[in-house]
């Protein structure tokens, strides 16, 4: 990473810690939500960003993953138990729904996922037995740990930036060792990957896995933060919202996601003042960004950083001579 | 001297065109083995049937005495099968070294230990080794896809080479690549074939690149082998002339 970088990366990470001390708890609310979807968006960065592998189904992995954990607290199971149990589930479902994917591409691949959000939905409303249908499920608890309640918006704050920085780095380590380079290999040449070796279903599968299972990850934190459950939070928008995220913030880049989710969490909130002209800024703003840098706000960075520069490129000396 | 590689009755057909036709040959081990014919002759569908990535309708491939048809070509890659393609095929945003890197990690441990090991699977020196051998170290760190079409053809090369194979296929390796880069391309692969003793097959249509780098020419025309031997008895034989020239 860059100097730059570096003293950004810094300057975030100071920021994330001091600046809930100055809001009021809706701003810290918002901040929570920031760093839950974060997680979720660093799941689908990795299936879409790095392995190549389009997916419409996130927010459904959002909603497994949310209801499990409020169901399993229901009936006594401690926190940290359906913490995982929503990692665990969400990893076998990630799994099987890479199937269509060694199949099917692009965007045929999008609409099996795009059907598989459907289902979880129509599943979460109609199977009232378990999931309370469109009541849903209210006073889901904000867990306790060795007696530090999480009740308070700012102890849950630091809870879920905890557990993102947690995540961040396992899945840094992940995309730096072999795995990183085989799941790029995945995306710009599956053929030749083979050919090397590479075991393209397997890795095709473990990178749905992967990114599905921090969905979930992501949906056990999202469960205790809103601590009400409808299942309209885990419709096609929301999935939606989180391909936007990836897009925006810079697909196949490791900080996309957390800018991405920044502006999507931040940015309604800001145009409030615009009223009803809202969506219509937000979309033109998406648009022209994408017309002008389709690598997205880091990939922005990145150009204007290498501009600066303007390093010789030894590439060039080497053709001309 | 054994056998490396063996097809025995290879058929493949699309439809109703037989692409290659009882085809049965053997690849001694050592040897650079070059397969002619003319467009159409069915020299890539036999390729992709030895290399599991077209399943034959019939017929067999033995590699050291192994039956491999119907294996997947990650794991015939896996015992020592390697190959390159006709159009280039390097990942173009990873960089020269991590696409050397990327084409030797699966060969190392498991798939688990990779992930808990080391970043570059402990492959940069023999990376770096290759980078030098095929003469890119200037281009070690450009992203693959910023390289010169010959450069990349040489990469290509390389990343075949990078697990030490045991046999390497070569699809039309000089395709493409302008003289200088040509002759470069050959030096060095006979520089590696010298220096490791590996096997290898060669598909071309550049028959000066075929006479000058094999031993021994096997010539298929409408999916049949037509004619077999060394390169200049196979230039002179007349069935090889009507097959190209069409007299």
């Amino acid at each position: 990473m860059s100097r730059v970088g570096v003293a950004a990366l810094l300057l975030a990470a100071a920021l994330a810690v001091i600046v809930p001390f100055f809001l009021k708890p809706f701003g810290i609310y918002l901040l929570s939500m920031w760093a839950v979807l974060t997680i979720a968006a660093i799941g689908l960065n990795l299936t879409l960003g790095y392995a190549g592998q389009i997916s419409l189904a996130q927010g459904a992995f959002i909603g497994i993953g949310a209801y499990t954990t409020a169901l399993l607290m229901q009936i006594g199971v401690p926190y940290a138990l359906a913490f995982a149990a929503a990692g665990t589930l969400c990893f076998a479902i990630g799994w099987i729904l890479g199937y269509p994917a060694l199949r099917v591409q692009h965007h045929y691949l999008a609409f099996v996922t795009l059907a598989f959000t459907t289902l979880v939905f129509l599943f979460l409303r109609n199977e009232e037995w378990l999931t309370g249908g469109i009541y849903g499920i209210s006073g889901i608890k904000r867990p306790v740990f060795f007696g530090w309640s999480t009740a308070k918006p700012l102890d849950f704050y630091f809870f879920c930036l905890a557990v993102l920085v947690a995540l961040s780095l396992a899945t840094w380590w992940m995309l730096r060792s072999p795995w990183g380079r085989a799941f790029v290999a995945l995306r710009e040449n599956p053929i030749r990957a083979l050919s090397l070796g590479v075991d393209t279903r397997r890795y095709t599968l473990m990178a749905f896995a992967i990114g599905s299972s921090l969905g979930g990850l992501s949906g056990a934190l999202f469960a205790p933060l809103v601590q009400f459950l409808e299942p309209a939070s885990f419709g096609l928008n929301r999935s939606f919202d989180l391909l936007l995220m990836v897009i925006v913030g810079g697909s196949g880049y490791f900080f996309g996601p957390f800018v991405g989710a920044l502006i999507s969490v931040l940015l309604p909130e800001w145009m409030r003042i615009t009223e009803g002209y809202y969506l219509i800024i937000y979309a033109l703003l998406v648009m022209l960004l994408m017309m002008f840098c389709p690598s997205g706000v880091i990939g922005l960075f990145e150009r204007i950083q290498r501009m600066m520069r303007r390093r010789p490129s030894g590439l060039a000396e080497v053709q001309t001579s | 001297m054994t056998a490396v590689l063996q097809v025995e009755k290879l058929c493949k057909s699309f439809g109703g065109i037989t692409a290659v036709n009882d085809v049965s040959f053997d690849v001694r081990e050592g040897e650079i083995l070059g397969i002619i014919g003319p467009n159409g002759s069915g020299k890539s569908t036999l390729f992709n049937c030895v290399l599991g990535q077209l399943s034959p309708n019939s017929g067999e491939v033995r590699v050291d005495g192994r039956v491999t048809t119907g294996m997947r070509p990650c794991d015939l890659n896996r015992i020592g099968v390697s190959r390159t393609f006709q159009l280039l095929q390097v990942f173009p945003q990873l960089s020269v070294r991590d696409n050397l890197i990327l084409a030797g990690q699966e060969h190392r441990g498991s798939m688990f230990s990779r992930l808990i090991g080391q970043s570059d699977a402990g492959l940069t020196p023999t990376a770096e080794q290759m980078i030098s051998f095929f003469r890119l170290s200037h281009l070690a760190d450009e992203q693959a896809g910023l390289l010169s079409y010959g450069q990349q053809k040489l990469l290509d090369a390389a990343m075949a080479f990078m697990a030490g194979p045991r046999l390497v296929l070569l699809d039309e390796p000089a395709g493409g690549v302008n003289l200088t880069m040509l002759g470069n391309l050959r030096e060095r692969l006979q520089a590696y074939h010298a220096e490791r003793k590996a096997t290898f097959v060669v598909i071309e249509h550049q028959m000066e690149f075929v006479m000058a780098l094999c031993t021994r020419v096997l010539v298929l025309a409408e999916g049949r082998i037509i004619a077999e031997g060394k390169p200049d008895e196979v230039r002179r034989d007349s069935a090889v002339i009507e097959a190209y020239l069409g007299h």
